[in-house]
């Protein structure tokens, strides 16, 4: 018990560094200081110095602002950095979870080199490297570096270290995880816009469409702050979804939709619009290319056919496209993430691409209201002879021949897979990465990672991946360590940085760029990387107008104005138009016009559709074994499996019940959540639970992955996952 | 007199839990440990349906069934209209719990004491907002004095007509939209 | 579920204890020869209430770590339980004098005896208010709970006595009509008491109507038809009410005694699973 002069003379001590830290973006608030020596009920937390560091939340790839606060170096709490463009001052259940990694008690901790029989022994830091390096270069000297690879879920310093180290090593296989995330979506976009991504301009649009994707569920709190203001607002907000997701509140419409068939609802919708005329013609003649062979193909693509395929009332598409037409140009499908066509399905590249046809056809390319392209700042010109180019490798990467569609920063690292399936990709290094759970079926990966010479896993804790790995190299946590700057884009741009929050918990853990430093040092290509983070981090906050001390005091910093103007943006696609048609896309074999394509696997007799997606308290297989996030999962149940109410009472099954859900691949138990918020015929996963590396006991056995249903298989063009190409049966198990 | 209350907005609330997190940090819980509870409610057939979520918490009653049941009077209402405990009179006998019509009482696991949301009290005052108003990405809740009718609480009650979850049960201070 | 196992034989026991205090009255008034039994009584009344004390002070964990804490017990008055603190700390040392004086085979004083007897009642009557005015929870939020509480803590103090009277001296037992028929009485009025409470309640709202469900036909079915109904109160009535209503003799056979002793036990078994059921059993009233 502390009494009230003691609190007093606390808070005076705490005043002085908290004044000190003072530049950082929330100031410290006296009543928290002392809301930690009341919560913790002993006077030694009244001695305690309280400090704030800014940092990027790593939940996600929003990677939001976030400002963290400590208590005699222990992490407190966390709060969303107030003028970070996409935290804005919050900052969402997973954000608050994944900080509580760096105290995890199943954390990696040291090296680990993978015995004969499958048991891991601590290994030193210098002879792990000495190790790896010796069999990267028994691989190049037989194979070249083309049978080396890296797999990465970039973060600001792994984007520039990952790939540096295996370019440095003659290599240009670097893939992010794309292919089992947002890659035919972002590739699809490309290749109609010249950019991989848009956004939608929610502040002053009357109508939205979401297909698949939920703010509310696969969480940016920006995302949510505008969705519930374009909600208050009395805005028009149709989410297509075969289930009622959590964004759902916000929404005036639902369309619940036969999973994989969204592409034909969008092409009987700009049927409506091209045969009602209710096109934006300027749009179409001055500033795009391809439209009649685009209208020649949705000439048969009627809402009466669709209805056919996706299920959707054709009246419901119809009124769809008319009411879109009367809002636009303040109205526009928005761009998704990885949701329903992000790597999903057979056709998901080209559902992309029809999004953003309906958006041309809408006008709403570029204006109030609309669907926006804006630029993103990246770091200038630094000094080559302080950071040296790393020469450009000379064959070009796996997989690029068989998927020319995908986008270049991304690679499908599923073409990786199958070489080392093939046997020509002999070492993998992941970093940030649990592939081998996620990224296609796990047995899969198993099967190929165990055909390689050499796997090297880098991360936080043993995931699925790390079990499989020859070397586990730990990584301390991202409140543990400082990282090159983040760069981020919009109508503004901002630059953001991660520092330090806390001391190393595990003095025996590295970061990503002493990781890589070293490992390319053992190597013997050292001479690449003869630099400090933070000389390297200075030199790109110089390049781009601010300072190394001036964002790691704020967190985050805004750049130069960009001068973002409504109007038709200039297109960054070959012909500086949009592109109804294009060439590229015939030469990869695909319909090179926007256009209808099936999805793969249609369910047979009473086999239901299995859709996947997030949890708000989860990213992926990452948080699973975090114990507060853990305890949600198992308090609320939210392991279990969707289904709806007609599909549950046709089946015998009650909520609750334990069912047996069997695919091509995979027989698994799970119970089963009977809602009416699911569309008849499909179950709903939540993504990733399921765990089976025993040194996650939390997760470990909780709950079933969705990937271990889903056939090993890859998207023509693009080579993503299609995660959802597959159709389950369920029966009730009787006790 | 202030009177702390709070409004919670079910029609922006996803569900993502960053209201139970933020608080069980802050306030040193376990991490099966929780002062919010949700409930998930559906109504409606497919596809006509309505789905919500609820947060609960201590509802900070002017009329707390807790506060008359404690033996030892560790429960105890501040002159702010905060219902509070005493850690160092609780005895753990769980009175508190059952009369809590709310559910909104947990025993720590630590102490034995039962505690609950406290307004992010910190010895002297509230938290103003408290940690999970202030994480709350939607803007789902609102902070403040129920007696100024000036301030944002009042007015966003007046404007959204919310009320108690469950009509006179208790008197209670935190003001639902459904 | 607040509470568990720990507080229902808290409530049993307290309940027991004051049914003892008040068999070792009655038999000293009726029965002054039946020395064994009031004995015995005196001496389960101060031992009954400590071990549940100590099961309430166990299952209270804050105040176990901080003993001095218990103190504060005495706060409100507006509490239900403080009040039966206050009953138990003037009971309690009544009981263990009485007790004491018994050992040493002094004469208990009337005053004594007459103010343990009220605060016996008191104590037993405490724990069904106890539970009786938490509003939450409908299957204890009814006026009958209490009577119920206190005539089973009278069966059941009655029980533990008799089964000591019944082993120590079978014979002076054997012949105490008032305390076998009261005992039979008890059965019935409880049994009806117990069905008219269930009514009430499973009629009172949705909530009780589930917990009387969860009673009479859900997961704690067998436990109550089998342990509280039949064990506790249909086999004592029917053990002690033929002989002293159709017989009407004094059994002597050693099957008697096993029959007799399975009749107070499950009298004892039945009292333990009321209050274990009806916290059990007990449904929050839905607030959403």
């Amino acid at each position: 018990m502390i009494d009230n002069l003691s609190r007093r003379t606390f808070l005076e001590g705490t005043a002085a560094v908290a004044v000190g830290g003072a530049a950082v973006a929330s100031a410290l608030a006296a009543d928290e200081v002392m809301a930690w020596a009341a919560g913790e009920g002993d006077a030694a937390a009244a001695s305690g110095t309280v400090r704030q560091a800014p940092s990027l939340c790593n939940g996600c790839s929003s990677k939001c602002g976030l400002v963290g606060t400590t208590v005699d170096g222990k992490l407190w709490t966390v709060e969303g950095a107030k003028d970070h463009p996409y935290s804005k001052g919050t900052i969402c259940g997973r954000g608050h979870g994944v900080v509580q990694m760096a105290y995890n008690d199943e954390r990696l901790t040291q090296p680990l080199k993978r015995a004969e029989d499958g048991t891991f022994a601590p290994i030193s830091w210098d002879d792990a490297c000495r190790e790896i390096a010796e069999k990267v270069n028994a691989i190049i000297a037989e194979s070249g570096p083309e049978a080396l690879c890296l797999i990465h879920d970039p973060r600001p310093s792994g984007k520039y270290y990952g790939p540096r180290f295996l370019n440095a090593l003659g290599s240009a296989n670097v893939y992010t995880h794309g292919a089992a995330c947002n890659a035919s979506k972002e590739s699809g976009i490309t290749y109609a816009v010249g950019a991989s991504n848009f956004s939608v301009d929610f502040g002053k649009a009357k109508m939205v469409m979401f297909i698949g994707r939920s703010y509310g569920d696969a969480i940016r709190p920006s995302s949510v702050q505008s969705l519930a203001s374009a909600a208050d607002a009395a805005k028009r907000i149709v989410v297509v979804d075969p289930r009622l997701s959590n964004s759902a509140i916000f929404a005036t419409d639902w369309v619940p939709i036969k999973p994989g068939t969204d592409i034909a609802l969008l092409m009987a919708m700009a049927n409506v619009l091209i045969e009602e005329d209710l096109y934006d013609h300027d749009f179409v003649e001055n500033y795009s290319i391809g439209f009649p062979e685009f209208a020649a193909q949705a000439v048969a693509c009627t809402p009466e056919w669709a209805e056919e395929i996706c299920e959707v009332p054709a009246d419901t598409i119809r009124e769809l496209a008319q009411a879109m037409a009367k809002a636009a140009p303040a109205a526009a499908v928005e761009p998704s993430w990885r949701a329903a066509f992000g790597c999903s399905y057979a056709n998901s590249f080209d559902t992309a691409r029809a999004v953003c046809a309906v958006n041309a056809l809408l006008g709403s390319w570029g204006q109030e209201g609309g669907a926006l392209l804006t630029s993103s700042p990246k770091a200038g010109d630094i000094d080559k002879t302080r950071f040296p180019s790393v020469p450009k490798p000379q064959a070009k990467r796996v997989g690029d021949a068989e998927y020319p569609l995908v986008l270049s920063g991304m690679g499908s690292n599923l073409a990786a897979l199958q070489a080392a399936l093939d046997g020509t990709m002999r070492g993998f290094f992941f970093y940030n990465s649990n592939a081998a759970q996620g990224y296609a079926n796990p047995k899969v990966w198993r099967e190929g990672l165990g055909k390689a010479d050499l796997v090297v896993t880098i991360d936080v804790q043993m995931s699925e991946t790390a079990v499989l790995s020859h070397y586990v190299l730990p990584e301390c946590t991202y409140i543990e360590r400082m990282e090159l700057p983040e760069f981020i884009g919009g109508k503004k741009h901002y630059v953001g940085l991660r520092t330090p929050i806390i001391d190393r918990v595990h003095p025996d853990t590295r970061s990503c760029d002493e990781i890589f430093t070293q490992l390319a040092q053992a190597c013997g290509v050292g001479e690449y990387f003869d630099f400090t983070l933070e000389e390297l981090a200075a030199a790109q906050l110089e390049s781009v107008g601010t300072t190394l001390e001036e964002v790691r005091t704020a967190g985050t910093v805004e750049l130069a104005d960009p001068g973002f103007a409504y109007g038709v943006p200039k297109f960054k696609t070959e012909s500086g138009k949009f592109e109804f048609s294009n060439a590229k896309v015939g030469e990869a074999g695909l319909n090179p016009v926007i256009g209808y394509v099936p999805r793969l696997v249609e369910a047979q007799g009473d086999e239901l559709y299995l859709i996947a997606g997030k949890q708000g308290i989860h990213s992926h297989t990452m948080t699973q074994n975090i114990a507060s996030m853990n305890a949600i999962s198992r308090e609320y149940d939210l392991e279990r499996l969707w289904m709806a109410a007609a599909d549950a009472e046709a089946r015998g099954i009650a909520d609750g019940d334990l069912v047996e859900m069997t695919s091509s691949e995979a027989t698994g138990q799970v119970r089963v959540r009977v809602t009416e918020r699911m569309r008849p015929g499909v179950v709903f996963m939540p993504s990733h639970y399921g765990g089976t590396s025993p040194y996650q006991t939390r997760a470990c056995g909780f709950g079933l992955n969705t990937m271990d249903f889903v056939p090993f298989r890859m998207e023509p063009g693009v080579g993503s996952a299609m995660s959802q190409e597959v159709a389950v049966t369920v029966r009730k198990v009787e006790a | 007199m202030t009177s702390y209350g709070m409004l919670i907005n079910t029609k922006k609330c996803v569900g993502c839990y960053a209201c139970r997190m933020a608080c069980q940090m802050a306030n040193h819980l376990e991490p099966t440990e929780s002062f919010i509870s949700y409930h998930e409610l559906e109504q409606g057939k497919y596809p006509n349906v309505y789905a919500e979520v609820v947060p609960v918490q201590c509802m900070h009653c002017e009329d707390a069934p807790c506060q008359s049941v404690c033996p030892t009077h560790a429960t105890y209402t501040t002159e702010d209209g905060v219902v509070l405990v005493d850690e160092n009179k609780c005895i753990g006998c769980k009175y508190c719990m059952a009369a809590c019509p709310y559910g909104a009482r947990i025993q720590i696991e630590k102490t034995g004491v039962i505690e609950k949301c406290r307004f992010c009290w910190d010895g002297q005052e509230v938290g103003n907002p408290p940690k999970c108003v202030g994480t709350c990405i939607s803007g789902a809740r609102v902070f403040g004095d129920l007696d100024d009718p000036e301030s944002e609480l009042s007015q966003e009650i007046a404007r959204t007509n919310a009320q108690p979850i469950a009509g006179n049960l208790t008197k209670a201070k935190i003001y639902y939209v459904r | 579920m607040v509470w568990g196992s720990m507080i229902a034989w808290y409530l049993f026991l307290a309940g027991a204890s004051a049914g003892a205090f008040l068999t070792a009255a009655f038999v000293e008034k009726k029965y002054p020869d039946a020395t064994k039994m009031r004995v015995a009584g005196r001496i389960i009344a101060p031992v009954f209430l400590a071990v549940g004390l100590l099961m309430l002070m166990l299952d209270a964990e804050a105040g176990l770590q901080n003993p001095l804490r218990f103190f504060y017990l005495v706060m409100n008055p507006g509490s239900v339980m403080t009040l039966g603190v206050y009953f138990i700390c003037i009971y309690m040392p009544v009981a263990l004098a009485a007790a004491v004086l018994e050992i040493l085979r002094r004469p208990v004083p009337a005053w004594l005896m007459w103010t343990g007897v009220v605060f016996a009642f008191g104590v037993a009557a405490y724990t069904g208010f106890l539970l009786g005015v938490v509003q939450a929870y409908p299957l204890w939020n009814n006026a009958i709970l209490p009577v119920l509480f206190v005539v089973s803590a009278l069966s059941a103090g009655l029980a533990a006595t008799s089964l000591v009277g019944l082993l120590a001296d079978r014979k002076t037992f054997e012949q105490m009509w008032l305390i076998k028929k009261s005992h039979v009485i008890l059965s019935v009025i409880e049994l009806v008491v117990l069905f008219t409470m269930l009514v009430i309640v499973s009629s009172g709202s949705p909530e009780g109507a589930a917990s009387v469900q969860s009673l009479i036909a859900g997961q704690y079915a067998p436990a109550f038809w089998g342990g509280l109904v039949l064990l506790g109160l249909v086999a004592p009535f029917l053990i002690e009410g033929y002989p002293v209503f159709i017989t009407k003799r004094v059994e002597t056979s050693t099957t008697s005694l096993v029959v007799s002793i399975i009749g107070e036990s499950g009298v004892l078994v039945g009292g333990f699973l009321l209050r274990l059921l009806v916290i059990f059993a007990a449904l929050p009233v839905v607030f959403l």
